[in-house]
């Protein structure tokens, strides 16, 4: 019984996801902060690549998450996107990326049930 | 720590903050007119707050607090009115330095980013509902 | 009952004696440590790849409540917790889905005209 690939990589594509939309979350909640610069979670590809073998729990009850805190970056922002604050968060722009994110999470979740229905009805009667 | 309910707490950080911010600025509308009541007193000093992101080690996660509420030290103005109580010899009342436009302008971005929060609680329970519709249907 | 008995030990003694003992040792379940080897089959045998798997659906089954009773405290991820479900779901499926086939297949044998 090997497992299926799609389970692992959509779990990890979910983490990443909800680590992104906890950063996003954080932007929102600090937008009237003076001085805080906005942060973002590096693209999924760049993440599974830099920690792909990392990325692997030694055992099967850990879920790493600290490799992806790693990846959280405070984007460089100069010129005009800066408030006179010091405030660099967009909130339309974190607005559009937390819809995405939602988008992006129900497509990994669509995937997963279709799958695991799939392999349901390999063994049901 | 699960990063959804994370995402939740930190956005209800936010709300607790600008729920803060709302107050201050119901204060100073609310005070616009307070004057002192004695001749030469000094009338209400409009509020200020101040808000910081802190980084909760446990979770890695930026909240956010009020930091401090100030006062602001602007300069009061002054009307001349010798019927007022609070007029000084001169005939001249102190009024507090609060400006409504300002706060009104402060209450418009209050609402905007309370707004912004509470819809990513609201984003939050849907990405919840969708893992656990995983087990649903199956 | 005793029919089944009386036919399985009456086969055990014939030709096909091997394959009997391993069919009968299935039947009882995943009760691994009274399997046989098959000494003239090389790998392991039918019996040992059914004893592993059932194995493992015990394991992921753990797995899982380990991971809800998490939940229930609190303390888990919510997607670890329905991966872990959706696994354990899965693979007991599959686990009830190959019994019934060797219950199936069992009963087939005790119907058999001797």
């Amino acid at each position: 019984m090997q497992p299926i690939q799609i389970f692992k990589l959509a779990s990890q594509q979910a983490e990443w996801l909800t680590v992104r939309h906890t950063v996003v979350a954080g932007n929102i909640a600090n937008v009237n902060t003076p001085g805080y610069a906005a942060k973002d979670v590096e693209p999924f590809k760049a993440v599974m690549e830099a920690t792909g073998t990392k990325m692997a729990a030694t055992h099967s009850r850990h879920f790493s998450d600290s490799k992806l805190r790693d990846s959280i970056r405070s984007n460089e922002i100069n010129g005009i996107a800066v408030h006179p604050s010091g405030n660099t968060v967009n909130l339309a722009n974190e607005v559009s990326k937390g819809s995405g994110i939602k988008r992006e999470y129900e497509i990994n979740t669509s995937i997963v049930k279709t799958v695991n229905r799939m392999m349901l009805a390999t063994v049901r009667k | 720590m699960d990063p959804l309910s994370l995402s939740s707490r930190i956005a209800a950080s936010g709300l607790h903050a600008q729920e803060t911010r709302l107050r201050i600025v119901s204060e100073n509308l609310a005070n616009a007119q307070s004057t002192g009541d004695a001749p030469g007193a000094d009338p209400y000093r409009r509020k200020t707050v101040s808000f910081s992101s802190y980084l909760d080690n446990a979770t890695g996660a930026s909240r956010v607090k009020v930091q401090r509420l100030g006062l602001d030290n602007s300069d009061f103005t002054v009307n001349f009115d010798p019927s007022h109580p609070a007029a000084n010899e001169k005939g001249m009342v102190k009024m507090p330095n609060v400006n409504p436009l300002i706060e009104l302008a402060d209450m418009r971005e209050t609402n905007r980013s309370y707004e912004a929060n509470l819809q990513t609680i609201k984003q939050t329970r849907e990405l919840v509902s969708l893992t656990l519709g995983l087990l649903r249907n199956t | 009952m005793n029919i089944i008995s009386q036919t399985l030990s009456a086969i055990d003694t014939g030709p096909n004696a091997t394959k009997q003992t391993e069919f009968a040792s299935l039947t009882s379940a995943a009760a691994s440590a009274g399997l046989r080897a098959v000494d003239d089959v090389k790998g392991p045998g039918f019996g040992e790849v059914m004893a592993e798997m059932a194995g493992g659906v015990v394991g992921r089954l753990n797995q899982a409540e380990y991971v809800s009773m998490k939940a229930v405290q609190g303390e888990a991820n919510t997607r670890e917790v329905v991966d872990a479900l959706m696994t354990a779901e899965q693979s007991l499926n599959t686990a009830i889905a190959i019994r019934d086939k060797i219950v199936t297949a069992y009963l087939e044998v005790a119907r058999m005209q001797i």
